[in-house]
Protein backbone atom coordinates (compact mmCIF):
# COMPACT_ATOMS: atom_id res chain seq x y z
CA UNK A 1 0.00 0.00 0.00
CA UNK A 2 1.37 3.54 -0.47
CA UNK A 3 0.19 5.45 2.15
CA UNK A 4 0.90 8.54 0.30
CA UNK A 5 -3.33 8.14 -1.35
CA UNK A 6 -4.29 7.57 2.05
CA UNK A 7 -3.37 10.41 3.65
CA UNK A 8 -6.84 11.14 5.34
CA UNK A 9 -6.75 7.85 7.05
CA UNK A 10 -4.01 8.53 10.30
CA UNK A 11 -1.03 6.55 10.90
CA UNK A 12 -3.02 4.21 13.25
CA UNK A 13 -5.81 3.18 10.70
CA UNK A 14 -2.30 3.03 7.83
CA UNK A 15 -0.93 0.64 10.72
CA UNK A 16 -4.21 -1.27 10.88
CA UNK A 17 -4.19 -1.92 7.00
CA UNK A 18 -0.68 -3.62 7.10
CA UNK A 19 -1.29 -5.50 9.82
CA UNK A 20 -4.34 -6.60 8.14
CA UNK A 21 -1.39 -8.71 5.92
CA UNK A 22 -2.77 -7.72 2.37
CA UNK A 23 -0.05 -4.75 1.45
CA UNK A 24 -1.76 -4.25 -1.91
CA UNK A 25 -5.03 -3.14 -0.23
CA UNK A 26 -5.53 0.47 -1.46
CA UNK A 27 -6.78 2.44 -5.36
CA UNK A 28 -3.39 0.61 -6.65
CA UNK A 29 -5.60 -2.93 -6.86
CA UNK A 30 -8.62 -1.45 -8.64
CA UNK A 31 -8.23 -1.49 -12.22
CA UNK A 32 -8.22 1.98 -14.66
CA UNK A 33 -11.15 0.58 -16.95
CA UNK A 34 -10.04 2.08 -20.18
CA UNK A 35 -13.06 1.49 -22.14
CA UNK A 36 -15.93 2.84 -19.45
CA UNK A 37 -17.51 4.98 -22.41
CA UNK A 38 -17.97 2.46 -24.96
CA UNK A 39 -17.60 -0.67 -22.95
CA UNK A 40 -19.86 -0.09 -19.88
CA UNK A 41 -23.89 0.51 -19.75
CA UNK A 42 -24.38 4.44 -18.97
CA UNK A 43 -27.21 4.06 -15.81
CA UNK A 44 -27.48 7.18 -14.82
CA UNK A 45 -26.39 11.04 -14.66
CA UNK A 46 -26.45 13.33 -11.91
CA UNK A 47 -26.52 16.90 -11.93
CA UNK A 48 -23.94 18.08 -9.76
CA UNK A 49 -25.53 21.57 -9.70
CA UNK A 50 -23.44 23.21 -6.61
CA UNK A 51 -20.07 22.29 -8.44
CA UNK A 52 -21.43 23.42 -12.14
CA UNK A 53 -20.62 19.23 -13.27
CA UNK A 54 -21.90 16.89 -15.43
CA UNK A 55 -21.53 12.96 -13.57
CA UNK A 56 -22.30 10.05 -15.52
CA UNK A 57 -22.98 6.70 -13.69
CA UNK A 58 -21.41 3.16 -15.86
CA UNK A 59 -21.18 -0.06 -14.91
CA UNK A 60 -19.47 -2.63 -16.66
CA UNK A 61 -22.19 -5.22 -18.45
CA UNK A 62 -20.88 -8.53 -17.24
CA UNK A 63 -21.82 -7.38 -13.41
CA UNK A 64 -24.90 -5.34 -14.90
CA UNK A 65 -26.38 -8.92 -16.42
CA UNK A 66 -26.38 -10.46 -13.23
CA UNK A 67 -27.14 -7.92 -10.41
CA UNK A 68 -30.18 -7.79 -8.65
CA UNK A 69 -31.79 -5.67 -6.06
CA UNK A 70 -32.64 -7.80 -3.66
CA UNK A 71 -29.02 -9.25 -3.69
CA UNK A 72 -25.30 -8.40 -3.00
CA UNK A 73 -23.88 -7.09 -6.33
CA UNK A 74 -21.62 -9.65 -8.06
CA UNK A 75 -17.93 -10.00 -7.57
CA UNK A 76 -16.46 -8.19 -10.14
CA UNK A 77 -18.94 -5.25 -10.17
CA UNK A 78 -16.96 -1.85 -11.44
CA UNK A 79 -19.08 1.22 -10.98
CA UNK A 80 -17.50 4.12 -12.64
CA UNK A 81 -18.41 8.38 -12.49
CA UNK A 82 -17.09 10.28 -14.63
CA UNK A 83 -16.96 13.95 -14.06
CA UNK A 84 -17.18 16.66 -16.62
CA UNK A 85 -17.69 20.32 -16.69
CA UNK A 86 -21.83 21.62 -17.67
CA UNK A 87 -22.06 24.25 -20.11
CA UNK A 88 -22.18 27.61 -18.69
CA UNK A 89 -23.12 31.15 -19.93
CA UNK A 90 -21.64 34.17 -20.66
CA UNK A 91 -22.13 35.09 -16.80
CA UNK A 92 -20.73 32.00 -15.67
CA UNK A 93 -24.23 30.28 -15.06
CA UNK A 94 -25.35 26.39 -16.01
CA UNK A 95 -27.16 26.45 -19.39
CA UNK A 96 -29.65 24.12 -18.99
CA UNK A 97 -30.86 21.50 -22.07
CA UNK A 98 -34.37 21.06 -23.46
CA UNK A 99 -34.53 18.66 -20.99
CA UNK A 100 -34.07 20.42 -17.90
CA UNK A 101 -30.98 19.17 -17.47
CA UNK A 102 -27.23 20.73 -17.26
CA UNK A 103 -25.59 20.34 -20.46
CA UNK A 104 -21.93 18.50 -20.22
CA UNK A 105 -19.14 20.05 -22.35
CA UNK A 106 -15.40 19.03 -23.25
CA UNK A 107 -13.54 16.01 -22.08
CA UNK A 108 -14.04 13.90 -18.86
CA UNK A 109 -11.89 15.95 -16.03
CA UNK A 110 -11.84 12.83 -13.27
CA UNK A 111 -12.81 9.29 -13.58
CA UNK A 112 -13.46 7.63 -9.86
CA UNK A 113 -14.32 3.80 -9.94
CA UNK A 114 -15.70 1.62 -7.36
CA UNK A 115 -14.55 -1.89 -7.57
CA UNK A 116 -15.63 -5.11 -6.08
CA UNK A 117 -13.42 -8.07 -5.56
CA UNK A 118 -14.04 -11.21 -2.75
CA UNK A 119 -11.92 -10.70 0.05
CA UNK A 120 -10.91 -7.20 -0.33
CA UNK A 121 -12.74 -6.17 2.56
CA UNK A 122 -10.53 -8.14 4.96
CA UNK A 123 -7.62 -5.60 4.61
CA UNK A 124 -9.65 -2.59 5.53
CA UNK A 125 -10.38 -1.49 8.99
CA UNK A 126 -13.43 -2.42 10.13
CA UNK A 127 -14.75 0.81 10.94
CA UNK A 128 -14.09 2.13 7.24
CA UNK A 129 -15.04 -0.93 5.99
CA UNK A 130 -17.23 -1.37 2.78
CA UNK A 131 -18.02 -4.85 2.23
CA UNK A 132 -15.39 -5.89 -0.37
CA UNK A 133 -14.95 -2.61 -2.38
CA UNK A 134 -12.06 -0.09 -3.06
CA UNK A 135 -12.24 2.73 -4.65
CA UNK A 136 -9.62 4.63 -6.89
CA UNK A 137 -9.51 8.00 -8.89
CA UNK A 138 -8.23 8.64 -11.35
CA UNK A 139 -7.20 11.38 -13.88
CA UNK A 140 -8.58 11.47 -17.54
CA UNK A 141 -4.35 10.05 -18.79
CA UNK A 142 -5.78 6.59 -16.82
CA UNK A 143 -3.16 7.82 -13.61
CA UNK A 144 -4.04 7.22 -9.98
CA UNK A 145 -4.70 10.85 -9.00
CA UNK A 146 -1.15 11.31 -6.43
CA UNK A 147 -2.82 13.59 -3.88
CA UNK A 148 -6.40 11.81 -3.43
CA UNK A 149 -7.79 10.89 -0.40
CA UNK A 150 -10.20 7.94 -0.07
CA UNK A 151 -11.53 8.32 3.87
CA UNK A 152 -14.31 10.24 2.66
CA UNK A 153 -15.38 7.17 0.17
CA UNK A 154 -15.77 5.07 2.68
CA UNK A 155 -17.03 7.05 5.10
CA UNK A 156 -19.94 8.60 2.66
CA UNK A 157 -21.03 5.26 1.27
CA UNK A 158 -21.21 3.76 4.52
CA UNK A 159 -24.63 5.34 5.03
CA UNK A 160 -25.97 3.01 1.64
CA UNK A 161 -24.72 -0.79 3.35
CA UNK A 162 -28.08 -1.82 2.33
CA UNK A 163 -27.49 -0.60 -1.28
CA UNK A 164 -24.61 -2.63 -1.54
CA UNK A 165 -22.78 0.29 -0.52
CA UNK A 166 -23.92 2.52 -3.73
CA UNK A 167 -26.01 5.68 -4.02
CA UNK A 168 -27.03 5.79 -7.58
CA UNK A 169 -26.74 1.92 -9.01
CA UNK A 170 -28.74 -0.69 -6.50
CA UNK A 171 -30.82 2.59 -6.17
CA UNK A 172 -31.75 2.10 -10.21
CA UNK A 173 -31.98 -1.55 -10.54
CA UNK A 174 -34.55 -0.85 -7.64
CA UNK A 175 -36.45 1.50 -9.59
CA UNK A 176 -36.30 -0.46 -12.96
CA UNK A 177 -38.13 -3.69 -10.65
CA UNK A 178 -35.44 -5.39 -11.22
CA UNK B 1 -43.16 23.44 7.69
CA UNK B 2 -44.73 24.27 4.37
CA UNK B 3 -46.04 26.77 2.73
CA UNK B 4 -46.84 28.14 -0.86
CA UNK B 5 -45.81 31.38 -1.71
CA UNK B 6 -46.21 33.20 -4.62
CA UNK B 7 -43.64 35.32 -6.45
CA UNK B 8 -43.52 39.26 -5.38
CA UNK B 9 -44.22 39.95 -8.84
CA UNK B 10 -48.03 38.61 -8.49
CA UNK B 11 -48.27 41.37 -5.58
CA UNK B 12 -46.56 44.12 -7.80
CA UNK B 13 -47.91 43.62 -10.96
CA UNK B 14 -51.33 44.83 -11.15
CA UNK B 15 -50.17 48.09 -10.02
CA UNK B 16 -47.88 48.36 -12.62
CA UNK B 17 -48.66 50.34 -15.63
CA UNK B 18 -47.14 47.09 -18.08
CA UNK B 19 -48.76 46.18 -21.67
CA UNK B 20 -50.32 43.43 -22.54
CA UNK B 21 -47.62 41.84 -24.17
CA UNK B 22 -44.90 43.02 -20.63
CA UNK B 23 -47.72 40.85 -18.73
CA UNK B 24 -47.69 38.01 -21.25
CA UNK B 25 -43.75 38.07 -21.30
CA UNK B 26 -43.79 37.66 -17.01
CA UNK B 27 -46.63 35.67 -16.73
CA UNK B 28 -44.93 31.95 -15.99
CA UNK B 29 -42.45 33.81 -13.53
CA UNK B 30 -45.23 35.65 -11.81
CA UNK B 31 -47.17 32.47 -11.75
CA UNK B 32 -43.92 30.61 -9.97
CA UNK B 33 -44.08 28.99 -7.01
CA UNK B 34 -42.19 28.64 -3.70
CA UNK B 35 -42.24 25.30 -1.44
CA UNK B 36 -40.28 25.73 1.85
CA UNK B 37 -38.87 22.26 2.95
CA UNK B 38 -37.34 22.04 6.44
CA UNK B 39 -34.44 19.56 7.52
CA UNK B 40 -34.90 18.66 10.90
CA UNK B 41 -34.41 15.19 12.96
CA UNK B 42 -33.90 13.15 9.49
CA UNK B 43 -36.41 14.27 7.83
CA UNK B 44 -37.79 16.28 5.12
CA UNK B 45 -41.46 18.05 6.11
CA UNK B 46 -43.56 17.95 4.04
CA UNK B 47 -42.46 14.48 2.79
CA UNK B 48 -44.52 14.66 -0.40
CA UNK B 49 -45.20 17.87 -2.93
CA UNK B 50 -46.82 18.36 -5.57
CA UNK B 51 -45.64 21.43 -7.79
CA UNK B 52 -45.27 23.00 -11.58
CA UNK B 53 -42.88 23.15 -14.12
CA UNK B 54 -40.66 26.19 -12.82
CA UNK B 55 -41.30 26.35 -9.20
CA UNK B 56 -38.85 26.40 -6.61
CA UNK B 57 -38.37 24.59 -3.74
CA UNK B 58 -36.21 25.79 -0.79
CA UNK B 59 -34.33 23.76 1.41
CA UNK B 60 -33.92 24.96 4.73
CA UNK B 61 -31.36 23.05 7.05
CA UNK B 62 -33.14 23.23 10.79
CA UNK B 63 -31.43 20.87 12.10
CA UNK B 64 -27.83 20.97 14.01
CA UNK B 65 -25.98 18.66 11.67
CA UNK B 66 -24.73 18.10 8.56
CA UNK B 67 -28.00 17.42 5.70
CA UNK B 68 -27.99 17.37 1.61
CA UNK B 69 -30.17 17.00 -1.25
CA UNK B 70 -29.84 14.17 -2.96
CA UNK B 71 -32.08 12.78 -6.05
CA UNK B 72 -30.86 9.29 -7.69
CA UNK B 73 -33.95 8.88 -9.69
CA UNK B 74 -32.97 8.79 -13.49
CA UNK B 75 -33.73 11.57 -15.60
CA UNK B 76 -33.90 13.71 -12.28
CA UNK B 77 -30.50 12.94 -10.48
CA UNK B 78 -28.69 15.57 -9.30
CA UNK B 79 -26.65 16.83 -6.00
CA UNK B 80 -27.23 20.20 -4.43
CA UNK B 81 -23.89 19.06 -1.87
CA UNK B 82 -23.08 19.61 1.58
CA UNK B 83 -25.80 22.01 3.19
CA UNK B 84 -24.57 22.76 6.79
CA UNK B 85 -26.73 23.44 9.86
CA UNK B 86 -28.84 26.85 9.21
CA UNK B 87 -27.96 26.71 5.46
CA UNK B 88 -30.50 27.10 2.97
CA UNK B 89 -30.17 25.80 -0.55
CA UNK B 90 -32.95 26.48 -3.83
CA UNK B 91 -33.93 24.02 -6.36
CA UNK B 92 -36.20 24.97 -9.53
CA UNK B 93 -38.09 22.48 -11.18
CA UNK B 94 -37.01 22.21 -14.41
CA UNK B 95 -38.21 18.67 -15.53
CA UNK B 96 -41.59 17.21 -15.33
CA UNK B 97 -42.29 13.85 -13.40
CA UNK B 98 -41.55 12.53 -10.14
CA UNK B 99 -38.60 12.14 -7.93
CA UNK B 100 -37.11 11.14 -5.00
CA UNK B 101 -35.20 13.30 -2.84
CA UNK B 102 -32.58 11.25 -0.40
CA UNK B 103 -30.17 12.61 2.25
CA UNK B 104 -26.51 11.39 1.24
CA UNK B 105 -26.32 11.03 5.25
CA UNK B 106 -29.35 9.47 6.28
CA UNK B 107 -30.87 6.81 3.81
CA UNK B 108 -33.85 7.09 5.76
CA UNK B 109 -34.19 10.94 5.38
CA UNK B 110 -36.50 10.90 1.93
CA UNK B 111 -39.38 12.69 0.28
CA UNK B 112 -41.05 12.50 -2.82
CA UNK B 113 -41.60 15.66 -5.53
CA UNK B 114 -44.03 15.60 -8.41
CA UNK B 115 -43.66 17.96 -10.78
CA UNK B 116 -46.56 19.00 -13.17
CA UNK B 117 -45.88 19.82 -16.54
Amino acid sequence: MKTTTLGGLGAAAIAGLLLAGDVSAGPERVTYPANFETGYTLYNQVDRLDRKRVRSFYVNREADAAAKSDAPLPDGTVLVMADRNAKLDAGGNPVFGADGRLVATGPVTNIFVMEKRAGWGESIPAELRNGDWDYAWFTPDGSLKPDAKYKGCFTCHMSRVERDYTFTYVKRLMDAGR
Amino acid sequence: MFRRTTSLLTLVLPALALTAGTLAGLSSQALAAEYVVTMKDAAYSPAAITATLGDTVRFVNDDGETHNVFVPTLGHALDLGKQEAGAEKTLVLRTPGQFEVECVHHLSMTMTITVKP
